[in-house]
Formats: structure tokens, C-alpha cells, sequence
């Protein structure tokens, strides 16, 4: 996901933090807070002129506030924000409070882009120097108020400086009139990981109280004066385009006010990256029509009554079945090579013993469970959105290319996202409102019933994956090969052939160990004009599927424990190979560690009864190691049940432990539901599901017994979002080779294989 | 069009739609009750459960005609104060992650909880099974469930409690 990896930018320590008075006479610490390319160059910018993108205010009352640029979606960023400043800070904890940035073409904060596992990674330097730079001045502004040496006063908590030799105490609140008079000190030296009193303990989420009594406001309960509701007839087939329509019977519908076209616009990358001039990119609003109405009952009813004649283009041809037949031909040849070692075919060849097998993967939907939604009110040459996203950068930039209106008329609210899973990256349900609304002349809210949203995603892409190995005399692996054949995501906004990955995504193919002295990865590339996505895990929840299902393949063939060989592979330091996510280079005893401690915990080893089985697999990635052992029972009938997983992870310092279980049982329920029954499936250029019935989620029932183990760590935090997803699929599938000593290669698991005659 | 008498959190109303109109769309744009939430519109996921006379109900797939007179309840009527023992139960075990789906969840388990006062995992599976989670909190309903029955073994709600 190499758009979402950016290269983070140092940032000058001298302009990294500002002081200053608000109005009143609260302390107010401007900081930055970037890590894109394009914040990057707002950095530079601000070399000059020092431009804060995040802000913490303390007020004369003891209330702090800290603005940040951060989507949540459930993954409780703004809890564990607050927890990084409040531990540096040593603020009371009840009276610190965390408000959403609202967003501008402008990018007044920075890149506020929520994804790639990467809020707490990029919050964790920032948070904590502005933090510490804050609670000094306090200090310093105590030790003035009581004419004592500074080095004798001490932050002591609950927002407290104490002067403990004469035992006197000051309130934050008392402190900021003076504070905000000094200079903002450089290099304050940050807490010893000894001395945290917030960081690693379980604080619940800071907007727990309002989900439970149905006041947690997410973009689709956003109300507007005058707002109107509009849904949109899209087209079925992928990139069909109205060719005309007749809207007579929808307008006569009750309560139905305007039947307006949607134009078909073109689409500016998700991330603000170059793209080459006639760079073959996909990203096009396609248009449709939308029905808007003094309800949403209304505009479903009236969209029911619309005649479209549709221009249905080349995708109309394209079906599953011919796409899988395409990727499996593709591997059969030789792809694009993207990384070599030594001589892998000749090593192959010469192999005493030689293993094969082959993998495929589907496309997949997101389906949060708050479905794509917008609301914009678009009048007199302004545009103004409430929106569930975890990109307002990007949008705000489209809308601006799409109404012909400058970036400082936009202004975007976000909300909160009824989930995110990448999805929300995409921009194109906030575009569509905003068209909308420009043509009713009116705020609407442009709602997308469940099939709109299963049937208009960017998917996770199908991928199809070969690979071979040989085994020498001595039964060591001395050849990896492996070619993967599948449509790129990233090319699918930028266009072209992405120059790092030449087509397709790579991560989760490494082994993190380099231990195999032949080695070849070649990709080749599927052509498609089904849209694809960032999901959840990204490349990994393919790539990664496969490399592990490949090392018990592996382990079967050579009579090697599954957990054994893979301490093999990864036994030494050499090279270590990049990781999944966001391949940066992994820390092969710290995957090792998780593996050892997952099966440990788990009981490897031991005996299971006839009919079930474990299964191991692990990744490192996103700055995080993590391990999944699964058990599983398999009937007779075939039907898998997964029992239990015992995960270990380890991702660097934790924040809040219990968020941490909860991204893990969370990532874990995500990945097994895509294992167990996701497929998207095409016909004639359109997605054949469309609700639940027939696009099945994991219910209560289906849940398994799942156990989390931390590794106790002071390295700087890894994400969580994201590496809890890959590594159960994989386990899974282990699991059910153990247990009934059959290999499924395909996801969803085809179960019906696994029958008893 | 047609005026049609519901009486939701205590409260009679009056409403002008078509009768054929889906309840859950007439609580969030009509009455403007967001707190019940949309996610499929086919009885399929459990989002948008309401209490139709103490009944955990779908309202996306009930339609208005059909609770004309009947006593409505949702999430902002579930607890006068926030504090129905389903809710505390379900802050004290941490289950919410987008938040989302859980309203529906909550009203479904208070429901349960009105006639099966100790709810077995079976019994819990059997009562949620029609709901969906996609950031997967099921783990930690069980436990709040069960959390939830135990809180109000210790300390009966009031009945008529809905305000």
C-alpha cells in the first residue's frame, strides 16, 4: 500500500512547537503533526513562516483541548491520543478532551488521512514533544509564582505542579496566564517508559457514553436546516455511463422534489500523488441518478420508478469466471520481476524434491455498517460537507476539481464513521453529494441503501498466486518462487505500472529471514475495470494467505512442524526481509518471540482430538509482530468451526492494552469473515451480491474463544488497526490441514471439499 | 399520505406519510431519532431494532400502518438517564469499537433480558444471532450480556421505566 507508506518528513525542531495566547489567557501550543508528502511540503512552507496543523489549549479553568486531525472509526484514536499527551503532560485525566479538526482545502491541519495503521505511529513523537514542551513552561511558570528553583519543582500528575520541599501544590489552571508568557523550551527530554502513570493502563474510550445511549452522531444522522434526501441510481455495470433517462414516474412519486442527472466526473488521486499524463487510471466518478426527496423512504420509493438507458462500455464483458481463468494462465508464464536472489529456476530444477501449489483469493466488499453516506450544501459558490471520512484531504481536493470552485470555499465536518476499513479513503460518495446538492440548489443527504454500498465498492482486488519450492538433500528449502497475478489497487487511482511493485502489491510476501538462498517474486497484472480498493490489511490479506499456507505446505512434504520450520526460516539476522504492510524491515526475533509465545500459550503440540486441529502463522508489519495459533473443528458434513485463537503481538510500546485486545478480536473477526464467507462474484460487469442474504457476515455464534498476549515492550508503537487481519486466514487454513489433512487453497474456504463421503 | 398515531418513548404522536412508509425512516427523518440506525434495510442485521410493545422489532422492514397505536421504544427512550443496566454493562465491558451496530444490540439484549433474566451463551447466541458486528465485538457482548443479567438480578429496573 505504498500510497498510505509515505516517507514521514523530518521536521525542523525549531518550528516544531509555538506558544501563544488565545484570547483569553489559556496556554495554547501549536505543533506540527505530518506525515505525507504533502504535509511535507507545507513543512517546508512553514520553515519560514510556522504554520501549527494540531493544537493543545489549556485553559485558566484546568479543561484541556487537543485538536486533532484524526478520523474515528471505532479504532479509538481519540482515546489513545489523549493518553500519549496526557501521560507527557501529567493531565488530570478527566478534565482532558479531544475535539475533531475540521477540514479545508487549505490542509490548516496537515494531512488529516486516517489509514495505514498509522495514527498512533504518527501521533507518538509529536504528541509527546508538545506535551513535555508544555508541562516545562508550567514548571517554569510554578517555580516564577513561588520564587523557587525550577529543578525543585515537579510535575506530579492530575495536572499538578508541586514544590515538594515546602509542600506547595498549583493547579494547571492557575498556572497558564504566566506559562503563556514564556518561550517554548527545545529538547525537553521526554518520560522514562518507567515513569508512565496513562500509558499501558486500560482507559475506556473516551466516547463510550454517548454510543450506548444512541448520541453518537456519525455522518448519517447529520441534520441540516432544509436538508432534503437524496439516493442515486448508479450504474450496474462498471463504467456504464447514463446514455438517457426518463425521471416522469420517479418526480410523481410522493414527496419527491427534483430527479437530477449526476455527471460523470473524473476523479484526482486518493492521495494527492503525481499522476503521469494519459496514465490509464480509473478513477471516474461514473454519474448516474439520483432522486431527491423529503425523506429517504421517499427517494427509495421514488428511485424504483426511474427508466435508464445505460452506455455500458467494455466492462459489460467481464465475469469471475473469465477473470480467474485469466490470473491462472498468467502464472502458468513468467511475470514482471520484482525481486531476485541467486538463481531460483535452476536451484528449482535441480531440487531433490520439489513442492507446488497455487492459491486464489476473491474480490471482497467493506460493508461498514454505517453505509457510505454524505451530506452537502453547495449554494452561492461555497461548498460545505458533513462527512464519515478517513480522508478529507483527498475529497476536499476533489470536490474543489469537480465544482470549479477554489480550495478556500470548501470546508469539511467530519464525522464520526460508523467504520472505516479503508473504504472511506474513497471519495466518491462525497463528491456525488456535493453535485447533488449543486443541482437541487439545497443541502441533501445522499443515503446508500446496503446494495448501493455492496455493489459500488472499491473491492479488496482477487489475486491468484503460484508458487514453488525446492527442498535439497539435507530437506532444507533452497528455492522460493512466486508469481502472483491479480489487478493493481494503487494503479487503479495513479495509473499505469506502479514503479515499485511493477503492477501488483507485494507486501506480505516476505519471509522475513532471507534465509532461502533462491528466491524470485514476479507479478503480472489483471486488467479490469471492476474498482478496486484499499481493505483492511491490504496486500497482505492476499499475499500473506498464500506464503503461509506454502510453509505448512512445505512443512507437510519435508515432515517438519509447521512452527519449527518457520523458526527456520526466519533464524537468521542476515537480511532480513521487508515486512508485510508497510514493508519496513523486520525484526526477526521479535516475530520469532510472538510465535513462540502463540504457541506456548496454546498448548502446541499437544494432543487434539480426531476431527480438530491448530494452525500457526505470523507477520510482521506496520511496526508490529503478531501470531495467531487457531483451533479449529472440522464435521463430518465439513462445516469448520473455529474453537479458539490464541494471539500474541507485539507492537512496541501499548498504549491501552484493552484497545489493543479489541483492534486484535476486531482484525481477527474481519479476516476470518472474508475466510470463512466473503466473495464478490462478477456477471456480465456487475457484482452479483448485494445485502447480507447473500453477502454474509460472522454473527455471535460463529465467534471463537479468542485470547490476546502482549509482549511487554518499550520500542515505539507499531500500528494496530491492520496487523491483526492477514494472519488468520492463513491459521485457519493450517488448522484445517491438521485436522482433516486437507488443503484449501481457496478463500472462502470451499468447505464442501472437506465433506465425508 | 396519511396521519397515523404511534406513540413512541412514552410520547403520542402524530405522523403524515404513506402507510406502506418503513418505521425506522420515520423515526430518523420524521421524528428525528437517529439514535436507531440503518444498515440494510431487509431484517438482516440488526441495526435498526426497536421495542414494539416491549417486542425487540426491526423497524427498516416494519412498516408505519402496522404500529399505528402501538407504544414505540428506542434508544432514547430505553433509560431515563442512560443508565439501563444493558448500557452500564456495556461501557464496563468495553465492547464498543465504531459503535454503530451496538444500539441495536443494546435494545435487542434489554429485550432478551425482560423475559430471560439469566440468559445462557446459547440463549444469547440465539437472541443476537440476527445482528452484525463488523468491527467484531462479540467476544465482549457475551460478557456484557452476562454482566448485564447479573447487574439486574442485583438491582431491578422499575417497570415502566421507559420515559
Amino acid at each position: 500500500m505504498s500510497a498510505l507508506a509515505p516517507k514521514i518528513p523530518p521536521v525542523s525542531r525549531r518550528d516544531f512547537l509555538k506558544s501563544g495566547a488565545a484570547g483569553t489567557a489559556s496556554l495554547v501550543i501549536g505543533f506540527y503533526w505530518g506525515t505525507s508528502p504533502r504535509a511535507a511540503n507545507a513543512a517546508n512552507d512553514a520553515a519560514k513562516d510556522f504554520a501549527p496543523n494540531a493544537y493543545i489549549e489549556i485553559h485558566p479553568n484546568g479543561e484541556i483541548r487537543l485538536i486533532a486531525a484524526r478520523s474515528e472509526m471505532g479504532q479509538g484514536v481519540r482515546t489513545s491520543m489523549l493518553m500519549i499527551l496526557a501521560e507527557e503532560l501529567d493531565a488530570d485525566w478527566s478534565r482532558i478532551k479531544v475535539e475533531q479538526a475540521v477540514a479545508t482545502s487549505e490542509m490548516k491541519y496537515g494531512d488529516m488521512t486516517t489509514g495505514g495503521s498509522e495514527s498512533v505511529r504518527s501521533s507518538w513523537d509529536p504528541l509527546r514533544q508538545a506535551g513535555a514542551a508544555a508541562r516545562d513552561m508550567l514548571i517554569s511558570a510554578a517555580a516564577e509564582t513561588w520564587g523557587v528553583p525550577k529543578d525543585e519543582c515537579s510535575a506530579i500528575g492530575g495536572s499538578v505542579i508541586e514544590h515538594k520541599k515546602t509542600s506547595r501544590r498549583m493547579e494547571y489552571g492557575a498556572l497558564v496566564s504566566k506559562a503563556a508568557t514564556l518561550p517554548v523550551p527545545k529538547d525537553v527530554p521526554l518520560k522514562d517508559s518507567k515513569d508512565y502513570r496513562i500509558l499501558g493502563t486500560a482507559k475506556p474510550r473516551v466516547d463510550g457514553g454517548h454510543i450506548v445511549i444512541g448520541e453518537a452522531h456519525y455522518g448519517i444522522d447529520t441534520k441540516v436546516p432544509g436538508m432534503l434526501f437524496a439516493v442515486v441510481a448508479r450504474p450496474a455495470v462498471f463504467g456504464a455511463r447514463v446514455k438517457k433517462f426518463d425521471g416522469t414516474r420517479a418526480q410523481a412519486s410522493p414527496g419527491v422534489k427534483k430527479v437530477v442527472e449526476v455527471p460523470a466526473v473524473e476523479m484526482p488521486p486518493l492521495f494527492g500523488e503525481e499522476r503521469p499524463a494519459n496514465s490509464g487510471h480509473q478513477h471516474y466518478l461514473w454519474g448516474g441518478v439520483a432522486v431527491v426527496a423529503d425523506s429517504t423512504w421517499q427517494a427509495i420509493t421514488g428511485r424504483k420508478e426511474l427508466k435508464i438507458d445505460w452506455d455500458l462500455g467494455a466492462g459489460a464483458e467481464e465475469s469471475s469466471e473469465k477473470q480467474r481463468a485469466a490470473c491462472a494462465e498468467m502464472v502458468k508464464g513468467a511475470g514482471k520481476e520484482l525481486r531476485r536472489i541467486g538463481d531460483p529456476a535452476k536451484a528449482f530444477d535441480g531440487a531433490a524434491k520439489k513442492i507446488e501449489a497455487e492459491y486464489e483469493l476473491p474480490f471482497v466488499a467493506h460493508t461498514t455498517m454505517e453505509p457510505p453516506n454524505c451530506t452537502a450544501d453547495v449554494r452561492d459558490g461555497k461548498c460545505e460537507v458533513w462527512a464519515p471520512t478517513q480522508n478529507s484531504g483527498g475529497m476536499a481536493t476533489a470536490l474543489a476539481s469537480a465544482l470549479g470552485i477554489p480550495p478556500s470555499a470548501i470546508t469539511i465536518h467530519i464525522t464520526l464513521l460508523g467504520g472505516g476499513f479503508g473504504r472511506r479513503l474513497n471519495i466518491d460518495y462525497g463528491v456525488e453529494a456535493a453535485l447533488i446538492s449543486k443541482a437541487a440548489g439545497a443541502p441533501v443527504k445522499v443515503i446508500w441503501t446496503r446494495e448501493d454500498d455492496v455493489r459500488h465498492d472499491f473491492y479488496r482486488p482477487m489475486s491468484h498466486h503460484r508458487l514453488r519450492a525446492g527442498i535439497d538433500s539435507q530437506n532444507q528449502v533452497t528455492s522460493w518462487m512466486h508469481h502472483i497475478a491479480a489487478p493493481t489497487t494503487d494503479g487503479m487511482f495513479v495509473g499505469g505500472d506502479i514503479p515499485d511493485t511493477g503492477g501488483t502489491e507485494i507486501a506480505g510476501t516476505g519471509l522475513s529471514g532471507g534465509t532461502i538462498p533462491n528466491y524470485l517474486l514476479e507479478s503480472s497484472f489483471l486488467h479490469t475495470a471492476v474498482p478496486r480498493g484499499y481493505w483492511r490489511g491490504v496486500d497482505s490479506t492476499w499475499n500473506h494467505f498464500a506464503v503461509q499456507s506454502f510453509i505448512d505446505e512445505i512443512a507437510a512434504a519435508t515432515g517438519k512442524d509447521p512452527l519449527e520450520l518457520r523458526r527456520e526460516l526466519i533464524a537468521t539476522k542476515s537480511k532480513p526481509e521487508a515486512g508485510a504492510g508497510d514493508q519496513s524491515p523486520a525484526d526477526v526475533a521479535r516475530l520469532r518471540r510472538v510465535l513462540d509465545l502463540a504457541a506456548e500459550k496454546a498448548g502446541w503440540g499437544t494432543p487434539l482430538p480426531k476431527g480438530r486441529g491448530r494452525g500457526i502463522a505470523g507477520l510482521a508489519g506496520w511496526g508490529t509482530y503478531i501470531s495467531y495459533v487457531a483451533e479449529v473443528t472440522v464435521a463430518n458434513d465439513g462445516t469448520v468451526k473455529v474453537d479458539r485463537v490464541v494471539c500474541a503481538i507485539d507492537c512496541g510500546q501499548v498504549i491501552n492494552p484493552d484497545m489493543v485486545k479489541a483492534q486484535v478480536e476486531g482484525g481477527l473477526v474481519f479476516g476470518l469473515t472474508a475466510a470463512l464467507f466473503d466473495e464478490i462474484t462478477i456477471e456480465d460487469g456487475q457484482t452479483q451480491q448485494s445485502n447480507f442474504n447473500n453477502y454474509p457476515m460472522m454473527r455471535i455464534g460463529d465467534m471463537p474463544r479468542v485470547e490476546v498476549h502482549l509482549v511487554p515492550s518499550h520500542e515505539s508503537p507499531g500500528g494496530c488497526g491492520e496487523p491483526p487481519v492477514p494472519s488468520i486466514a492463513p491459521a485457519v487454513a493450517n488448522a484445517i490441514f491438521a485436522a482433516t489433512g486437507k488443503r484449501l487453497r481457496r478463500l472462502p474456504f470451499q468447505t464442501q471439499e472437506l465433506a465425508k463421503a | 399520505m396519511e396521519s397515523i398515531s404511534i406513540t413512541v418513548n412514552g410520547k403520542a404522536q402524530s405522523v403524515e406519510v404513506t402507510p406502506d412508509t418503513s418505521l425506522l425512516w420515520v423515526l430518523r427523518d420524521t421524528l428525528g431519532l437517529t439514535g436507531t440506525k440503518f444498515g440494510c434495510g431487509m431484517a438482516l442485521c440488526g441495526a435498526c431494532t426497536v421495542h414494539v410493545d416491549g417486542e425487540a422489532t426491526r423497524s427498516c422492514t416494519t412498516r408505519i400502518s402496522a404500529v399505528a397505536g402501538r407504544n414505540i421504544t428506542t434508544i432514547e427512550g430505553l433509560s431515563p438517564d442512560g443508565h439501563h443496566p444493558v448500557q452500564v454493562a456495556w461501557i464496563d465491558e468495553q465492547v464498543a469499537q465504531c459503535g454503530y451496530c451496538q444500539v441495536g444490540m443494546i435494545m435487542t439484549t434489554a429485550a432478551l433480558l425482560a423475559k430471560n433474566v439469566n440468559p445462557t451463551d446459547g440463549d444469547i447466541d440465539e437472541a443476537l444471532g440476527g445482528h452484525i458486528c463488523r468491527c467484531g465485538t462479540y467476544q465482549r457482548i457475551r460478557a456484557a450480556v452476562h454482566e448485564a443479567a447479573t447487574k439486574k438480578a442485583a438491582k431491578p429496573v422499575a417497570a415502566g421505566a421507559t420515559r
